[in-house]
């Protein structure tokens, strides 16, 4: 089934970008520009909103040419290209965004042929979904949690991983008294926010993001 | 594929010598000319991949040249520059991606690698100590008459002797040098186990462009290599890495946490790596050392992860099994044809028996070469992912235990299984139990090429 894999939605929309001569810079530069001073932890717009496992931002401004003996081919316009692994229900999805990033939403999207704004919901939700291409096939890491289960469970991981390690050649009794105030502790914890689990590295491999 | 041309290949990149003894000296150009006359003498010493059918020579001679070298030596500029961007900039200048920080950083190495005046590496590896020396002193010889070089610094290797003799064991008292992949073209005594893994569960030999420049490599392309094709073909990329072993800190460590793993010292010992110290693979030994596997050429490099998938036989986490997955990602073993490197090597310093105390600060380590096409496709991807990460291995942020660098962080998972004597455990804190100390990126030609630049003759048009 296309756009699933297991609970997991994996979402594809293509939104021309404005061609306008007079503009300056040009509305893809302008998205550009944008995209470039968004966050990638967790104060990214797609943390901030729910139900994000992982999202991209990509301005397409043509096929590539190849060189002969490829046949020369363009795109009618440059598009916006925005793919989500997401939560679940679409509608309750672009929903969230709306309600929680409009502001984000719109700098974004203007720039784009046909956009309505954030603000009037139905519209917001119409437009995306008249951009959607269906998405036959995307990475899911992990296709049958949600996000906030997700991050639950890796927080789980981390801290049973410490208790273990910490805990090797206790005492049964004593092992039994501290895993009980450990899970009761564990259980009381928030769930961390969205981006805040990324690995803190000492390496680069070059990306922005590392 | 063809033969190779063995006469135009030097012998240390088609073969591990298994010589004991071993020197390599750096030199440093002064002149570009005098330096072209001593490579056109070194040329005759040079050892090719040639066959030893009258058995082994007492001494062999091989040569390679950092970027800054073939800088000093006057190349072209359009050939400098058309070299792969990692080898121009060095092992230094690629600290941050190889994760060389923390101890390993450049400024805690040997003087010699911390100033950027290293230009060549000559390797000579003897049969006796006195046939090593003899040979030494003829290329003394050559870089006095001429004037070509200047040796910046000397570095001697050998065998641990063990018992009186040579053995293949390295300082932790591992031992050491279980295979090297396969390669097309590249006559040697193959056994299972070396080369790429295919559907049927045999092992073929990898493409010969995953070591040498000019040949297709496994994704059928060329390896990227300098201008004029004929300086690249037949040669490779050589890292030259000295690690510094902390004995001391391996040992106390060791027992520190043998003290409470109940599958005992030697198991634990041989959980790190992959390998019972004896080199039997753990996962074909699980519960003892059995000599009569290590000592079968068919059998002790002949094994997969695949039956093993929870790593309660050899921990996935375990040395060998990091940095030759093997089959342990699926895909046939295709995700990793790409990330194989050769490696060459003899240990330095003295070996300290295990009922000597032994500390941190003498100097004694690997001497640790890697021969690959792609530096970064290759060597550097292998020490950042799977030495200095553990994501691929599906281990989060966890690090080679011994090879990777800790500084008092990071965990060690051995999976085990049920049984009272193998059963889960976690090592954490973990010191750095290997520092680097330097070394560098080097590329080794073919003997057509050293030729070329001996005489001036590399022609980038």
């Amino acid at each position: 089934m296309p756009n699933k894999n297991g609970s997991v939605y994996g979402l594809t929309i293509l939104s021309p970008i404005i061609e306008d001569p007079r503009a300056t810079p040009s509305h893809d530069l302008q998205i550009r520009d944008y995209l470039a001073g968004l966050s990638t932890r967790e104060d990214s717009p797609f943390a901030l909103a729910p139900g994000t496992h992982l999202a991209r931002l990509v301005v397409m401004d043509d096929v590539v040419y190849v060189g002969a003996p490829a046949c020369e081919e363009h795109l009618k316009s440059k598009y916006l290209i925005f793919e989500s692994n997401c939560d679940g229900d679409l509608d309750t999805y672009l929903s969230g965004l709306a309600a929680t990033v409009p502001e984000h939403l719109d700098a974004i999207w203007r720039h784009c042929v046909g956009y309505p704004g954030a603000g009037n919901r139905k519209a917001f939700i119409d437009y995306m979904k008249a951009c959607q291409l269906e998405t036959t096939f995307f990475f899911a890491a992990v296709n049958n949690k949600t996000v906030t289960e997700t991050l639950r469970a890796l927080q789980t991981q981390t801290a049973v991983a410490d208790f273990i390690a910490a805990h090797q050649g206790v005492e049964p009794a004593v092992l039994q008294r501290e895993f009980i105030q450990f899970a009761a502790h564990l259980k009381s914890q928030p769930i961390p926010l969205p981006g805040s689990m990324g690995p803190h590295r000492t390496i680069e491999t070059g990306g922005r993001n590392e | 594929m063809s033969k190779l041309n063995e006469t135009d290949i030097q012998g240390f990149v088609l073969r591990g010598y298994n010589l004991p003894f071993a020197r390599y000296l750096f030199l440093h150009f002064e002149d570009a000319s005098r330096a072209r006359s001593l490579i056109a003498r070194l040329l005759s010493h040079v050892t090719t991949g040639q066959r030893w059918d009258g058995g082994k020579p007492q001494s062999t001679v091989n040569i390679a040249f950092t970027h800054r070298g073939l800088q000093h030596l006057e190349l072209p500029e359009a050939t400098l520059l058309s070299f792969p961007v990692e080898f121009q900039q060095g092992m230094k200048h690629r600290a941050p991606i190889l994760g060389d920080s923390g101890v390993n950083a450049p400024e805690h190495w040997d003087k010699v690698w911390r100033e950027d005046r290293v230009h060549a590496w000559l390797g000579i590896n003897g049969l006796t100590a006195e046939a090593l020396d003899a040979r030494c002193s003829a290329l003394h010889a050559a870089m006095e008459e001429t004037g070509g070089a200047a040796i910046l610094a000397s570095q001697d290797a050998a065998a641990v002797v063990r018992d009186g003799k040579p053995t293949t064991s390295e300082h932790f008292g591992y031992t050491d040098g279980f295979g090297n992949p396969d390669y097309l073209g590249v006559q040697r005594s193959s056994q299972p186990g070396q080369g790429k893994l295919l559907p049927d569960g045999t092992w073929a030999p990898l493409a010969t462009g995953e070591l040498l420049l000019g040949y297709a490599d496994e994704a059928g392309e060329l390896p990227v290599a300098p201008i004029p094709h004929l300086l690249g073909s037949n040669g490779t990329f050589m890292v030259y890495r000295k690690l510094h072993q902390n004995v001391a800190t391996f040992r106390a460590y060791l027992d520190q946490q043998a003290a409470l793993y109940p599958g005992g010292k030697e198991k634990l010992a041989a959980k790190f790596i992959g390998r019972w110290r004896d080199g039997t693979p753990l996962e074909l030994s699980p519960d003892r050392e059995d000599p009569a596997i290590v000592k079968d050429q068919i059998r002790n490099t002949a094994f997969t992860y695949g039956a093993d998938p929870e790593g309660s036989r050899c921990p996935i986490g375990a040395h060998i099994r990091r940095v030759h997955p093997r089959d342990a990602f699926g895909f046939n073993g295709q995700l990793i044809n790409r990330r194989r490197i050769t490696r060459r090597g003899l240990p330095y310093g003295r070996f300290a028996p295990e009922d000597e105390p032994a500390s941190d600060s003498e100097e004694r380590g690997v001497i640790f070469m890697v021969l690959n096409a792609s530096l970064p496709r290759q060597f550097e991807f292998v020490q950042q992912q799977w030495v200095q990460y553990g994501n691929d291995s599906r281990l989060g942020n966890d690090k080679d235990m011994l090879m990777g660098q800790h500084g008092g962080h990071g965990s060690f998972v051995v999976q085990g299984d049920r049984s009272p004597t193998n059963p889960p455990f976690v090592c954490t804190n973990l010191p750095d139990f290997v520092e680097l100390r330097g070394g560098d990126y080097f590329f080794l030609p073919s003997i057509t090429a050293l030729g070329m630049i001996a005489k001036g003759l590399v022609d980038p048009r």
